[in-house]
């Protein structure tokens, strides 16, 4: 992480009518960076990017952008002064503005004239291959195509920081894919900090800097893919994360890598699943069930005794006894 | 017609999704229908018929005595009243003569210019009752009669002075005067005719009032509800709406100036084709009798025929009459004369 | 195109309904009074329409049309905006009130003004203060501004409620716009299906306005065509002052196609579009406290100066023993609302009620239907053609289907029922339309795979998010019938007496104490029901999309 973080929010708490949506998040996003924020529905995710955004008021704490307060010191500023970019999970295209014309809409606003906003964002749309969309209404387009507009409107923002709000939730698998590597490239180039919120493990592991796990409104954890994959605060990290089986009555975690069929343990095969690359195993063992993944297909069949050894294993912070966590 | 087409798409157009909605349209349609139809007008057109339907202008308040009074003396006898403003009434009059001719047996109009070209279409006239000869000439003609009287009159503020002669409104002490506006109202019309005619005042009145301060609002009813309120100091009013806002209190008060009241009368005529509905002419006879005059004179209405007691009329109020011929032929130039003063 | 539209959902049944209710409400009867002009007039239109003066009514009536429109929608947009905001003080209260001149029949709003603002009216005689411009052209622009804007409102307030997609504003403010060019940029054009539909509505209801014209314009000598149309009726009822009214109420249809005709065609297809699934909530981006306190207080004194001292004066007149005598309590008597409240009026009053009940209901039902019908090319014409209606002046609109209808239906409520749904078709139509066509057609087609028939699927998808919009045109469609005087004067018979012809028929429209006593009395019954309905569909809209909502969409 960079010395000075463009984003900076402590101790921040938003309340709807009683209800509490934010119960005191702290959290910093150098430049450059890409932080996931990654929780089910009703964490927060959304709460947090429209505080950030400025879209609603916090109760309490502050939110600084490259080092000005803009939500906790006297008056909040307006988004529309806040250097930042949002992409929404609906896309939120203007329903009467050409392709063209959205992308130039923050341009515009930024006080360049018409033909030079037209040409700047036809120039941003060509970096992103949707030049070919320009004069197309929403209506006209694909989600995946709305997406990409939605996301070359944020880049003409030229914003110190991208909130992405779910961009990829309504996309098809595929769209998805390429999206992201689009996504992920422009805001590298651009240099600024992003926050993705997100409830796809895999999508968070696989793009950011730094994954933040948000659980009814407080933030469970904070690290590097790698951290809060391998060494998770508690079962619910732990499942929100990625497949986690735990053995030895909710003490110890096994990521699906972590085990290896072949060796010194027996169990008897539960399910089988083939993955393309790879296969899951489920094998039920008397210290539990464990998830396995091997490459290549299946080589059991379901019933079969099978023998498995444990190669890494996390033991979980959390209490024993927390097992009946979803 | 309705009912038919309403009915049609329920039942058959609509083939495998009939559309409740429109199910819905026709029952309702058909209710009210139902609830309506059964008293349409088609009863009163025969002449045996002891029913008479009779369209108005009066109001209720004249009229309703007036029809009780009529069904207690002629027993089995029923009216049914259409009663509406002069404007709704022509409508519905000019609306009946081209969908199958008028649906009434007796016209009771306002004044006798709309009466006259009732007569001119051949709606009504053509008879009279044989008492109508006691009604003054100047209330009558050979095709109606003069049922009741509105008499113009000035009405001012208890705090302006009191107009001696019509001339006086032109004079000094009013800040802002009233006049109806006669392309609206008949009884204005009649009042612009009189003065037209008499060369004491012509259409010349109207531009000394005008620059004496005078607006010209809609009817007489709008004069004295200016007057009463204050936004007016004097105008130029029906003497019973002048009565009435003076009997409620209102700081008014009523002059009938020199040379006099215009007086203007409202006709009663017989439909044309109900020549031979005894009932009709039995209601225009009473109407006119001593006896409907004096109900109609209790009821608050000015009778036509003389001796009958009525509203206030001061004693020796003069009366005067416009000659509602000359008014009828000369109309469109007074009122382009008068329009020239007042606009449009 | 198609991919957008219902065709799955709307089977053939409705547009035949639809076009069957044009023949019967709309094209017979102006069909019926083209007929009557063209064989009684020998084709010599040039003298009627070459008459003095008629250029200048003409021209007054479409000025003043121009002129309330463009002053009324702002304002009723401004409202709808700011009463929109949740954070607004004493936000439930002020959605009922601004609506108060709506439930007051326009001809006594027009002289509850004077009696407010006039010489000798309220303030004349508290302050010394009144204003001459009143009586003229200003004045009476200003009142129908007033008596418009609540319409223009509940028209754009409820396309509001139907389309609020805020995150499509806070797009444009994170993308660097403030507030007010959001407003410009996204909002207002968002809004402009619902902008139009309360502007197409408010002109056409300024070209056939009569009572205000005519209690405020008279005298300034200020006429119109509609005021000419009265003058014509009320004079002579001889043929050719007949014909020249039925020429001016056909000129002024001709005037309201060329304005709105264009306007339907060229918006209709320009401004569809699918509404994400999901779009809900109210509030974009929180404002400052001050600013809200600031609207709350200028709310406060545009109803303070529009309605609370007209209405006061109006109320206090009905109370007061006679004109021109200081409202003092020494002078109070209820005289009025004794002549008022008599059996025969009661009786009357149910049938009134009745009638706009039925009125509204089927108006309601009409105006979805053509809603519904008019994501298709065809509909559009008929959006133009049910506003012609609504422009037709009451009298000239009750003689045509008297013309038309009178032999079989002379007299009945029926024909009375005819008559209002024909005037105020378009009154349910164009904010239902404003709110639906942005309805995704995926939801409706989702409830019927899903084993719903038509109705139910209507009913229970579509139903709630356009509940705001089916109460506000159900509200405006009863209340104007409910205050109707014209047509059912004209065209009532035995039995089918209304509220308005009892208590014009007893007192004329002169007798300003009972008339006002009777507006107290139908604002109070008005009044009552509309604050519950304004409620339930509060509630509605709570549930719909509120906080609640918002929670468990955010996160």
């Amino acid at each position: 992480m960079s010395a000075e973080p463009v984003l900076e929010i402590a101790d921040l708490v938003v309340e709807y009518d009683g209800t509490t949506a934010l119960r005191g998040v702290s959290l910093a996003v150098g430049a450059g960076e890409v932080l996931a924020l990654l929780g089910p529905s009703g964490s927060g995710k959304s709460t947090l990017l429209h505080a950030v955004a400025g879209f609603l008021e916090p109760r309490s704490g502050t939110i600084r952008l490259s080092g000005t307060t803009v939500t906790g010191d006297g008056r909040p500023v307006p988004p529309e002064r806040r250097e930042l970019a949002v992409v929404f999970q609906n896309y939120a295209l203007w329903p009467h503005l050409s392709a063209l014309d959205t992308v130039a809409y923050p341009l515009r606003r930024r006080g360049a004239r018409r033909a030079q906003a037209r040409t700047e964002a036809l120039a941003i749309m060509q970096r992103l291959r949707v030049d070919h969309l320009a004069a197309r209404r929403p209506a006209e387009l694909s989600g995946g195509e709305q997406q990409r507009v939605g996301l070359a409107r944020a880049l003409a923002r030229r914003p110190s920081v991208y909130l992405f709000d779910e961009p990829t939730a309504h996309l098809d698998t595929h769209v998805r894919a390429a999206f992201l590597e689009e996504l992920v490239a422009r805001q590298r180039d651009s240099g600024a900090a992003a926050v993705y919120a997100t409830h796809d493990a895999e999508e968070a592991l696989g793009l950011a800097d730094r994954v933040a796990l948000l659980r009814e409104g407080r933030l469970l954890q904070v690290g590097t893919p790698q951290e809060v994959y391998d060494e998770p605060v508690d079962l619910f990290a732990a499942r929100l994360t990625g497949p986690a089986s735990v053995i030895d009555g909710g003490r110890l975690l096994v990521r699906p890598g972590w085990a290896r069929l072949g060796g010194p343990l027996e169990a008897e095969l539960r399910a089988v699943w083939f993955r393309g690359p790879h296969s899951d195993y489920l094998v039920d063992s008397p210290r539990g069930e464990v998830l396995i993944r091997e490459s290549g297909p299946p080589r059991h069949t379901v019933g079969a005794r099978v023998h498995w050894t444990l190669a890494h294993r996390w033991p979980l912070p959390g209490s024993p006894s927390d097992s009946s966590s979803p | 017609m309705t009912t038919e087409s309403a009915g049609e798409p329920a039942s058959g157009s609509l083939g495998r999704r009939p559309s409740t909605s429109l199910a819905l349209t026709a029952v309702l349609v058909l209710a009210l229908s139902a609830c309506g139809g059964n008293s349409s007008g088609s009863e009163s057109d025969g002449g045996q018929s002891q029913a008479l339907t009779l369209y108005t202008c009066v109001n209720d308040t004249t009229v309703q005595p007036v029809i009780a009074a009529f069904e207690k003396a002629e027993s089995g006898s029923r009216v049914e009243l259409f009663r509406a403003p002069t404007g709704e009434l022509n409508a519905r009059v000019a609306a009946d003569a081209r969908s199958g001719g008028l649906r009434a047996d007796v016209v009771w109009g306002c004044d006798p210019l709309t009466m006259q070209a009732f007569v001119d279409q051949g709606l009504v006239g053509g008879w009279t009752p044989p008492g109508a000869d006691a009604v003054p000439d100047e209330f009558r003609t050979d095709d109606y009669v003069g049922a009741h009287v509105l008499y113009m009159v000035a009405v001012h503020r208890t705090d302006a002075p009191a107009p001696r002669v019509w001339s006086d409104l032109a004079g000094p002490g009013y800040a802002a005067l009233a006049v109806p506006d006669p392309s609206v109202a008949a009884s204005a019309l009649g009042t612009l005719g009189y003065f037209a005619q008499d060369p004491g005042y012509g259409v010349d009145y109207y531009r000394s009032l005008k620059a004496n301060g005078a607006v010209q609002v809609s009817t007489p009813d709008d004069v004295t509800t200016g007057v009463a309120q204050g936004i007016y100091d004097a105008g130029i009013t029906t003497a019973s709406s002048a009565y009435a806002a003076k009997d409620d209190g209102s700081p008014v008060e009523v002059v009938w100036p020199e040379p006099g009241a215009i007086a203007i009368y409202g006709p009663i005529a017989l439909a044309t084709h109900s020549a031979d509905s005894e009932v009709a002419k039995a209601f225009i006879s009473f109407v006119v009798s001593k006896e409907g005059q004096t109900v109609l004179g209790g009821a608050g209405s000015y009778p036509t025929l003389p001796g009958v007691d009525g509203p206030t009329v001061p004693a020796g109020a003069p009366v005067v009459s416009p000659d509602w011929a000359a008014i009828g032929a000369d109309k469109a130039a007074v009122l382009a004369e008068y329009q020239q003063v007042f606009g449009g | 195109m198609p991919a957008r539209g219902t065709p799955t959902v709307v089977r053939a049944g409705v547009p035949v309904a639809v076009a069957l209710l044009l023949a019967v409400l709309v094209a017979l009867p102006l069909l019926r009074l083209v007929q009557v002009l063209w064989q009684e007039s020998d084709g010599d239109l040039a003298g009627i329409l070459g008459s003095p003066g008629l250029s200048t009514a003409v021209r007054h009536t479409v000025v003043l049309a121009v002129a309330v429109t463009v002053t009324a929608v702002p304002i009723g947009i401004t409202l709808a905006l700011v009463l929109r905001r949740p954070d607004l003080p004493g936000r439930a209260f002020w959605r009922v009130a601004v609506l108060l001149p709506v439930v007051v029949p326009d001809f006594v709003l027009g002289y509850s003004w004077t009696q407010a603002y006039a010489r000798a009216g309220f303030t004349d005689t508290l302050l010394g203060l009144h204003w001459d411009g009143l009586l003229g052209p200003v004045g009476v622009w200003l009142v129908l501004v007033v008596n418009a804007a609540p319409l223009a409102y509940l028209v754009v307030a409820v396309g509001l409620a139907a389309r609020s997609e805020p995150d499509l504003e806070r797009a444009a403010r994170a993308s660097g716009a403030g507030s007010f060019t959001v407003l410009f940029t996204i909002t207002l054009r968002l809004l402009l299906p619902a902008v139009a539909a309360a502007s197409v509505l408010v002109f056409v209801l300024t070209l056939g306005t009569f009572a205000i014209p005519q209690v405020l314009g008279a005298p300034a000598g200020f006429g119109t065509v509609t005021t000419r149309i009265y003058a014509d009726l009320s004079i002579g009822g001889d043929p050719a002052s007949f014909l020249e009214a039925v020429t001016l109420a056909l000129l002024l249809v001709l005037v309201a196609v060329v304005c709105v005709a264009p306007g339907d065609a060229l918006l209709g297809p320009h401004l569809r579009s699918a509404r994400p699934a999901d779009a809900q909530g109210t509030q974009t981006v929180p404002g400052r406290q001050a600013v809200r306190r600031g609207q709350a207080v200028g709310l406060g004194g545009y109803l303070l100066l529009t309605m609370v001292v007209p209405l006061a004066a109006l109320a206090l007149s009905s109370v007061t023993r006679a004109l021109g005598v200081p409202p003092t309590p020494g002078n109070w008597t209820l005289d009025h609302f004794r002549q008022v409240l008599t059996v025969r009026t009661v009786e009357a009053l149910g049938r009134s009620v009745g009638l706009a009940v039925a009125a509204a209901s089927l108006l309601v039902l009409l105006g979805g239907l053509v809603a519904v019908g008019e994501r298709r090319r065809a509909g559009r014409a008929t959006a133009t053609l049910i506003t012609l209606t609504l422009v037709l002046p009451g009298s000239t609109l009750a003689v045509a289907l008297l013309i038309t209808y009178g032999r079989w239906l002379s007299g009945t409520l029926t024909l009375i029922l005819l008559a209002y749904l024909a005037k105020l078709w378009a009154f349910a139509h164009r904010p239902i339309a404003g709110a639906l066509d942005r309805l995704p057609p995926d939801e409706l087609r989702a409830a019927r795979a899903s084993g719903a028939g038509l109705l139910t699927a209507v009913r229970t998808v579509a139903l709630r998010p356009l509940a705001p919009a089916l109460l506000g045109a159900w509200l405006i469609c009863f209340v104007t019938a409910l205050h109707e005087v014209t047509m059912s004067s004209l065209l009532y018979g035995p039995g089918s007496e209304t509220l308005a012809v009892v208590v014009l028929n007893s007192q004329e429209l002169g007798r300003i104490g009972p008339t006002a006593a009777l507006s107290v009395v139908l604002t109070l019954l008005v009044a009552a029901p509309a604050f519950v309905l304004w409620m339930v569909v509060g509630r509605l809209r709570v549930a719909h999309d509120g906080p609640h909502a918002e929670v468990a969409r955010v996160g």
